[in-house]
């Protein structure tokens, strides 16, 4: 199992469009995904619970994969939360 | 037999309630007004669903003083703070706020003496005047902080009222939970929460499934996006919460697995250390979930009413098989 902790970089946090952005590229793999933010954890390959963390610019996520592909998973869940969801701001 | 609810998709939840969050909910139903100079106090929070008298601490015995429950201060308490002497009254003060205690409450609308207050303010630590009796107070403080204080979890997973019973669906993301429960909300079922459960235990065998605030009756469908059931459906539709009383696990149709197929035995999960039925159904084309899920819930009232359709029949095979054999004996040994 892998653990890694972001920040959420962009302005408007994670609102609808980039919780869509993030269960799309958690359910590509095989591993499951959670994200946990204070003592809410959810599974990442459901956008409701992702909606429902209502993680706000500046704070912290944990993202935990489990799983035979979790290497990648965990690569590119990152890559997406740090770029920011191709969000400019 | 093996739940998904029972590994990775429950998650616990921390209990505690700050002073300030206590003070802005119950305030009205239990006539509190704050005593301090200034609201520091409010920021303590409150990890014990448990009252204290402390009336052994005021005499000076402080020995296994429970300072982390909220203390309650009643007339017999007052009438012996006032008889103390100044010197002995801060003193007793001092070394009670010392304790760190969450918040004190003094019932009957008694105006404790000033220098209690002041102690009180040293500490940072709030003081209410309560104008309810102790008994009353106690009441109906205790069944709020153990409202807040019930053991609870967040399950991944939805849960529908189908005739009155609570149905959790549990599965992996994707296996159609959601399309269940909208399926069952057509046909007149009501919706509780999809996607993330928060389950309580109320009482030592009763667990209660609700949504969260946030969420509400949405839920998302596969190709479709996010829809509101309320909206959609009307308020027959929705349920605020309800009472969890079968677990359905959603799986893939596996060769491998054997799945029941008499439903004598009955196999159980442990939610919050509450012990319910769990039926595993495994999803293959052709097969339909919704009807299935009527079934199971019927199925579980007549097990709740004494009946038992499996044992029933099982018993009645046996019976027959039973006749049968003596019938043949009979004739067997019917030889001239």
């Amino acid at each position: 199992m892998l653990k890694k902790s972001v920040k959420i970089m962009n302005k408007l946090g994670l609102h609808a469009r980039p919780s869509a952005m993030l269960v799309t590229v958690a359910s590509r793999f095989k591993s499951e995904v959670f994200f946990t933010k204070a003592d809410l954890r959810v599974n990442g390959k459901s956008i409701m619970g992702v909606m429902m963390l209502a993680a706000e610019k500046g704070s912290e996520i944990t993202i935990e994969v489990d799983g035979a592909d979790e290497v990648q998973a965990m690569e590119q869940i990152v890559q997406v939360v740090q770029s920011g969801f191709g969000e400019n701001d | 037999m093996q739940s998904p609810v029972g590994q990775s998709y429950i998650f616990a939840i921390m209990s505690e309630i700050s002073v300030e969050r206590l003070y802005a909910a119950r305030n009205q139903d239990l006539e509190l007004t704050l005593l301090n100079s200034g609201e520091a106090g409010l920021n303590k929070t409150i990890q014990n669903p448990e009252l204290h008298r402390p009336g052994m601490a005021l005499t000076g015995f402080f020995e296994r003083f429970p300072n982390r429950r909220i203390q309650v201060l009643g007339e017999t308490e007052m009438a012996f703070l006032i008889r103390l002497t100044p010197d002995r009254l801060a003193e007793i003060s001092a070394k009670l706020f010392d304790y760190d205690v969450p918040m004190v409450i003094v019932t009957k609308g008694i105006n404790p003496p000033q220098a209690f207050i002041d102690a009180a303010d040293k500490h940072k630590t709030s003081v209410f005047s309560c104008r309810l009796t102790t008994a009353v107070l106690t009441n109906r403080l205790s069944a709020y902080l153990d409202h807040i204080f019930a053991p609870s979890v967040n399950v991944h997973g939805t849960l529908v009222d189908v005739y009155g019973v609570g149905l959790l669906y549990t599965g992996k993301s994707g296996i159609g939970k959601s399309e269940v429960a909208l399926d069952l909300v057509e046909r007149g079922h009501r919706l509780v929460a999809d996607d993330v459960v928060k389950i309580t235990r109320t009482a030592p065998d009763v667990i209660i499934g609700s949504g969260s605030e946030l969420l509400g009756h949405h839920m998302e469908i596969r190709g479709v996006g996010i829809i509101d059931i309320e909206e959609l459906f009307g308020i027959r539709a929705i349920r605020m919460q309800k009472r969890i009383e079968v677990e359905v696990s959603l799986s893939y149709w596996s060769e491998t697995e054997d799945y029941e197929r008499l439903g004598v035995e009955d196999h159980r999960t442990t939610l919050l250390a509450v012990q319910i039925p769990i039926v595993s159904v495994p999803i293959s084309p052709g097969k339909n979930i919704t009807v299935i899920s009527e079934v199971i819930a019927m199925n579980h009232m007549l097990k709740v009413y004494g009946e038992n359709s499996a044992i029933e029949f099982s018993k009645k095979l046996s019976q027959k098989l039973g006749r049968q054999a003596s019938t043949k004996d009979y004739l067997e040994s019917d030889f001239e």
